[in-house]
């Protein structure tokens, strides 16, 4: 999740601050309480599968690349540098896999991206 | 209690109407929407030849960051073009673009009252049986937008005038590049959309057009009996390949998981609503990039909300709704237009 999950609850907890202080006008606390609201229901859908998430998207990666996910730090910041370094990669062997004309290494990187929005898919996506 | 734009708002409006006394600005209140610019209604009460005037007011200000970075000049000019045309758009005001008055660039229009522009409210079942005058306005009014000649309107002194194969280089060009500013972390589905775009450019444009930019459903305000009394949010607008605007809507993120384009109707009956009142043809393949083109452009959007809000610029609950309700679902839109999912 961009931005991350810490630093949106962070700011809604000032914001829910500054809406609980008398003299806000009605429409404004209520648009910026509706959509705390909603902000807040996305982080708890994500909030418990997100490292499982990171984790096994990474491994996927790195099987991919044939590189090596490095786990030893499993706060989520750290899962998400690793998952963007690797995500990086990707896009370079992407790119060498359409030059070279290699159709079937496209076809498992394009496999890898739509399992990948599955794992992110959120309950209320659109698509 | 008041709000402390108030005063200064009327002191504004009375330096722009000499002839007024009395000048007052009452009930302003920030309204929902608008990412792009902060968006409030008031009233304005004033005296003039004898007599006491009341307006209903709209002020659209600059935020100190925004979803989309986008000239107000241009947009202001866009909505006085079309005034009074077949395109319906709200009466333009007052445009300000120095920061003296109220802290940020802004304009003020006339509010629309009594109309609605939220899609939710539109699907909830009160308005289906106007669904489909909805979709005939809708696609109509879009047509008539394709149709106007932007010379004509005064518009290409204002916006730029690609050549008409240059059309598509110039927006994916602009929007690769906010990736490259903006995107927090590695976007490989929209680059490989990116790629994709540049390898298969679209036949040049058949005219050059007024692109309205985000010509969605959410973005016009409508009635009870399906009639669209204006089209709004012109920030993004300039000239271009027609069909820009009319495979925006097509973005399957647009059709609020109702399997309908702008959840109202199939694309062949848009596109047919469009070709009668623009006159133009919708090719399939120069309409299937220009699909693909507005789900990268989309992807854009989100990644610099995101960006607004991680580097402070606007940390208001907004800038983040899109990037975390939209973009996986925009990738998943670039998939299926790819037929990759």
């Amino acid at each position: 999740m961009t931005p991350s999950v810490p630093s949106v609850l962070s700011e809604l907890a000032g914001l829910l601050m500054r809406n609980a202080a008398p003299g806000v006008p009605d429409a404004e606390r209520a648009s910026a309480l509706g959509l705390s609201s909603m902000l807040l229901a996305v982080a708890a859908e994500v909030w418990d599968g997100a490292a499982q998430n990171l984790v096994q998207e990474n491994r996927a990666l790195a099987t991919l690349l044939r590189d090596t996910a490095a786990e030893a730090d499993l706060r989520l910041s750290a899962l998400r540098n690793e998952n963007a370094r690797l995500r990086a990669r990707l896009i370079e062997d992407h790119i060498l896999a359409e030059e070279a004309g290699d159709t079937e290494r496209q076809e498992a990187i394009w496999a890898e991206l739509r399992a990948s929005t599955v794992r992110r898919m959120l309950s209320i996506s659109p698509v | 209690m008041s709000h402390p734009l108030e005063p200064r708002l009327a002191r504004y409006i009375a330096s722009q109407m000499p002839e007024a006394s009395d000048v007052d600005v009452t009930a302003l209140e920030r309204i929902s929407g608008g990412a792009s610019r902060e968006t409030y209604r008031f009233r304005l009460t004033y005296r003039e030849g004898g007599r006491a005037h009341e307006r209903k007011l709209i002020l659209r200000r600059d935020p100190p960051a925004s979803l989309i970075d986008t000239e107000r000049r241009v947009e202001f000019a866009a909505y006085r073009a079309f005034h009074g045309s077949a395109v319906p758009v709200p009466r333009m005001l007052w445009l300000e673009e120095a920061d003296e008055a109220l802290d940020h660039p802004f304009f003020i229009a006339e509010e629309l009252s009594g109309f609605q522009a939220a899609p939710q409210m539109l699907f909830a079942g009160g308005y289906d049986a106007v669904l489909p005058r909805v979709a005939e306005r809708k696609w109509t009014i879009l047509g008539e937008i394709a149709r106007a000649d932007p010379q004509a309107l005064g518009l290409t002194s204002v916006m730029q005038a690609p050549a008409l194969d240059a059309c598509w280089r110039r927006e994916l060009d602009h929007w690769e590049q906010i990736f490259d500013t903006d995107e927090a972390e590695p976007q490989p589905i929209a680059r490989a959309a990116i790629r994709w775009l540049r390898a298969n450019p679209p036949p040049p444009s058949q005219k050059l057009s007024v692109v309205h930019g985000d010509y969605r459903t959410g973005n016009f305000l409508y009635d009870e009996q399906g009639e669209i009394h204006a089209v709004l949010d012109w920030e993004m607008a300039h000239l271009g390949d027609p069909l820009e605007d009319l495979a925006w809507g097509f973005n399957p993120i647009w059709q609020f998981g109702r399997g309908l384009e702008g959840g109202l109707a199939p694309r062949e009956e848009a596109i047919a609503i469009w070709q009668r009142a623009s006159g133009l043809t919708a090719d399939p393949v120069a309409l299937h990039w220009w699909t693909l083109f507005n789900c990268v452009k989309g992807q854009g959007i989100w990644v610099g909300s995101a960006r607004a809000f991680i580097d402070g610029g606007n940390k208001e609950p907004i800038m983040v709704y899109p990037a975390w309700w939209l973009l996986n679902a925009q990738d998943r839109a670039i998939l299926k237009v790819m037929g990759r999912l």
